[in-house]
């Protein structure tokens, strides 16, 4: 558990679960790994019924949760996904919807969101560059033009750009972060897919050469969306965390099993002390790992102030934790642990993948020290 | 604290508020502000009787004015307040030096020894030790291990006799911390060699001025002297001051034990959210001195002890979040112990790599650039004191996972069979056939 849940939550938390478990069992994620897809679209339709997508955005625009505390609803949500190794486009779509919520015009907030909150219409959020870095506008550039800007340049690693009709992306206008909201049909947009390490999941390349777009499209102010970025990526970050910590939770309690269950030398090996220390230490991470990405999400749901060096260590922890944990689990399990029938590779990719994914935990240890080192007044 | 009146149901959040206020006025009058992070560290300089003294005082000022043992009963000499009250309390002295006479001993007093005869004791127990102990009028520490016996703590043998109505206590304990300057010592003796070792264990008071105690500092590694060994000629124990069952003190020291990881639930609340601080600053503070900036390692290092410090406040809410509320059990805790015996050392060390040759040889007259061999010589204490790492994964393996308990060659037969047994180990292997 992400953390303790009661009254309507817990029921929604538990339909939730069960849907995932019916829709999307583990069944199903392995018969997607040669879909084009990789997800069902009804099986989005039917998550977005649950309110999968507006847990971050407000009442006023279409969004809300059963609790009030969308935020960490959200991760509670990411935390199940984890746990079933769902496939699609939750964390990208819940991403764009809730800028869109905070920042999109009347006209985005009018057509492109109530069909996103619905499930009906798929996002993609944009942010790395072509090697997978999160470093705001580099390799994007947006140049006024007569009826609105030219965008040019490359976004990487984009998840679930296949898939998508909408791309939210970050480009520098005159060295300044600003963000559009990027029709996938423009002319001058090119989605070339990559192999991903995790098979339950799809990501692209976006290139984008000579895309002009007219001022319809801007998602904020011009030049303005260094705040809004940085939420968007806490956002991200609190969601990928708590998938996360659901998928190490849910790995090492069938390792803990396994280990119960399987006899050597007359034994379980559960009985070895030099495999109970193991499980100590690996349970230690799952806990610490997990109450980490509980504190991100309610940091971020109360705005804390501190919430980005609050979610960059957790990001640091849970990103390297998180590999610790299923390489270990896979050390537990022997050689069946190797196998492709085996759903263990199923989390190992997926942990992985994300330590990778929105800032690795060397850059986010490393934005800890810009944090605090720029914030103090240094004298030159 | 006339005022405050104890309601049966939750306070209002007006006399919270009220409440509330009224610490933060008191805190800010009588007591000093923190200087500096709090930090997971264990050791400091001796402390003379002259420090306790003046300790006992601050202490004394501090129960006068009704802020120990909030939530305690009041018959005992707590306040009788809700853990709401307690709540307040510990967020609003977060930044303030806590008046805890005897340093490391008064930690041990206050956190583990108090909440356990709070349980334990007999009524006349409690209402006599634990006033004195709010009050800081006495401190009291463990006698605990022994020479022969710390993570096999079931195993020791210290042994209490039957003599009339009293006992007598003869053995020797050690790693007792702060027993200088305590009082009072909380005595495990066995009280029965025919039993198996988890039944025939009894508790015992022993006044640290009693005749036949001595008490001896042992030197460590750091040169300070903060934890002693104890040796027990004929003291003579009187009947009221045996502590809990004859025979049952086994339970009683799993508790104690869970306390002293943190379990302890009566005084404790489920700490706030936790909030991050500020970039390790002793850490940075090293690194700038050294011109380190531009070093991507030397960031690194520095970021990564930040994001441990902060885990391990968020690993510590979310444990005693779990066990106030009776949805995980106390020995749960033993995550916290594990998580800070495996961040400690390595903290200490990444200082002593920032410092480079300036940790390992420095101006003598300078004490501020003794700090990291000084914390890192008291590292490896957090990971051994309390029950080793070894001892917490133990714990965590077969009570929180529910793993098989290891084959016991010593639970079931009487402990006298035990010692000798171990004695003919390897001639006779115990288990049967050697794999």
């Amino acid at each position: 558990m992400l953390t303790e849940v009661t009254g309507d939550r817990a029921l929604w938390l538990e339909t939730t679960s069960r849907f995932m478990e019916t829709a999307c069992p583990m069944s199903r994620v392995r018969e997607l790994v040669d879909d084009e897809r990789g997800f069902d679209e009804a099986w989005l339709r039917q998550g977005a019924e649950l309110g999968w997508f507006s847990l971050l955005v407000d009442e006023a625009h279409g969004g809300g949760s059963v609790s009030g505390d969308g935020v960490v609803d959200a991760a509670l949500l990411a935390y199940e996904c984890g746990r079933h190794v769902q496939p699609g486009p939750l964390l990208p779509m819940s991403v764009v919807a809730a800028a869109l919520g905070r920042v999109g015009s009347d006209e985005q907030r009018a057509t492109v969101l109530p069909a996103l909150l619905a499930g009906g219409t798929v996002a993609a959020w944009a942010p790395l560059d072509a090697h997978g870095r999160f470093d705001e506008e580099v390799g994007l550039s947006a140049t006024p033009t007569a009826g609105g800007y030219r965008l040019d340049g490359v976004r990487g690693t984009v998840q679930d750009a296949h898939a998508a009709s909408w791309l939210l992306v970050t480009a520098a206008l005159d060295g300044a972060p600003t963000q559009f909201l990027v029709p996938k049909d423009a002319p001058g947009v090119t989605v070339r897919p990559r192999a991903c390490l995790d098979l339950a999941r799809r990501v692209a390349d976006v290139r984008l050469e000579g895309v002009e777009v007219d001022t319809r499209t801007l998602v904020g102010a011009p030049g303005g969306a260094a705040d809004e970025l940085e939420r968007q990526l806490e956002e991200a970050l609190v969601l990928q965390c708590a998938e996360t910590a659901g998928a190490i939770n849910e790995l090492f309690a069938r390792t803990v099993q396994y280990t119960k269950d399987r006899i050597a030398f007359g034994r379980p090996i559960g009985s070895f002390q030099g495999l109970k220390h193991l499980m100590a230490d690996v349970g230690l991470w799952v806990e610490t790992a997990t109450a980490g990405a509980h504190v991100a999400a309610e940091a971020l749901q109360v705005d804390d102030p501190q919430a980005a060096p609050i979610v960059s260590s957790v990001k640091a922890y849970v990103g390297d934790v998180g590999v610790d944990v299923v390489q270990q689990c896979l050390q537990l399990h022997g050689g069946i642990g190797y196998t492709w029938e085996h759903d263990l590779h199923l989390f190992l990719r997926r942990v992985t993948t994300n330590r990778a994914l929105y800032g690795d935990p060397a850059w986010h240890r490393e934005r800890l020290w810009r944090l605090a080192t720029s914030s103090a007044a240094v004298p030159a | 604290m006339s005022d405050v009146t104890v309601t049966n149901g939750a306070p209002g959040d007006v006399e919270l508020a009220e409440y509330r206020q009224r610490v933060r006025s008191w805190l800010a009058a009588n007591l000093e502000r923190r200087t500096g992070p709090l930090r997971i560290a264990v050791g400091g300089p001796d402390l003379t009787k002259e420090d306790v003294d003046r300790q006992r005082g601050e202490r004394r000022k501090l129960f006068d004015a009704g802020y120990t043992g909030i939530a305690w009963p009041k018959e005992y000499g707590g306040q009788g307040l809700s853990a709401e009250h307690q709540r307040i309390f510990t967020e609003e002295s977060a930044d303030y030096v806590l008046p805890v006479p005897g340093g490391i001993a008064g930690g041990v007093t206050q956190r583990i020894v108090a909440p356990t005869i709070l349980v334990y004791g007999s009524e006349r127990q409690k209402q006599e030790w634990i006033p004195r102990i709010l009050s800081g009028e006495e401190i009291w520490v463990q006698f605990l291990s022994e020479p022969g016996a710390g993570s096999d703590l079931a195993g020791i043998r210290t042994r209490a006799v039957r003599d009339g109505d009293s006992w007598v206590l003869n053995g020797a304990k050690i790693w007792s911390s702060g027993a200088m300057a305590a009082d009072s010592g909380i005595c495990l003796a066995r009280t029965d060699w025919e039993a198996p070792k988890h039944r025939g264990l009894t508790w015992f008071r022993v006044p640290t001025d009693a005749p036949g105690v001595t008490i001896r500092p042992i030197r460590q590694i750091n040169g300070n002297a903060e934890f002693c060994e104890e040796f027990f000629d004929d003291v003579v124990i009187p009947p009221e001051d045996v502590f809990g069952e004859v025979n049952g003190g086994w339970p009683i020291a799993n508790d104690m034990l869970a306390f002293e990881r943190g379990a302890e639930t009566e005084n404790t609340v489920a700490p706030a959210r936790p909030s991050p601080g500020p970039l390790a600053p002793d850490l940075v503070t090293l690194a700038t001195s050294r011109g380190l900036e531009a070093d991507s390692h030397a960031r690194q290092r520095v970021a990564r002890a930040h994001v441990n410090d902060f885990l391990h406040a968020c690993l510590i809410r979310r444990v005693l979040a779990g066990i106030v509320t009776g949805k995980t059990a106390p020995f749960y805790a033993s995550y916290i112990k594990l998580h800070a015996g495996a961040i400690t050392p390595i903290r200490a060390n990444i200082a002593m790599e920032l410092g480079g040759t300036d940790a390992v040889g420095w101006d003598a007259a300078d004490d501020d650039a003794a700090v990291p061999s000084t914390n890192y010589l008291n590292s490896r204490i957090i990971a051994i004191a309390g029950g080793s790492d070894q001892v917490q994964r133990n714990i965590i393996s077969e009570r929180v996972l529910g793993l098989p308990r290891e084959p016991s060659y010593d639970s079931d037969k009487p402990f006298n069979e035990v010692l000798r047994d171990a004695e003919r180990w390897g001639s006779t292997p115990p288990g049967g056939s050697s794999r």
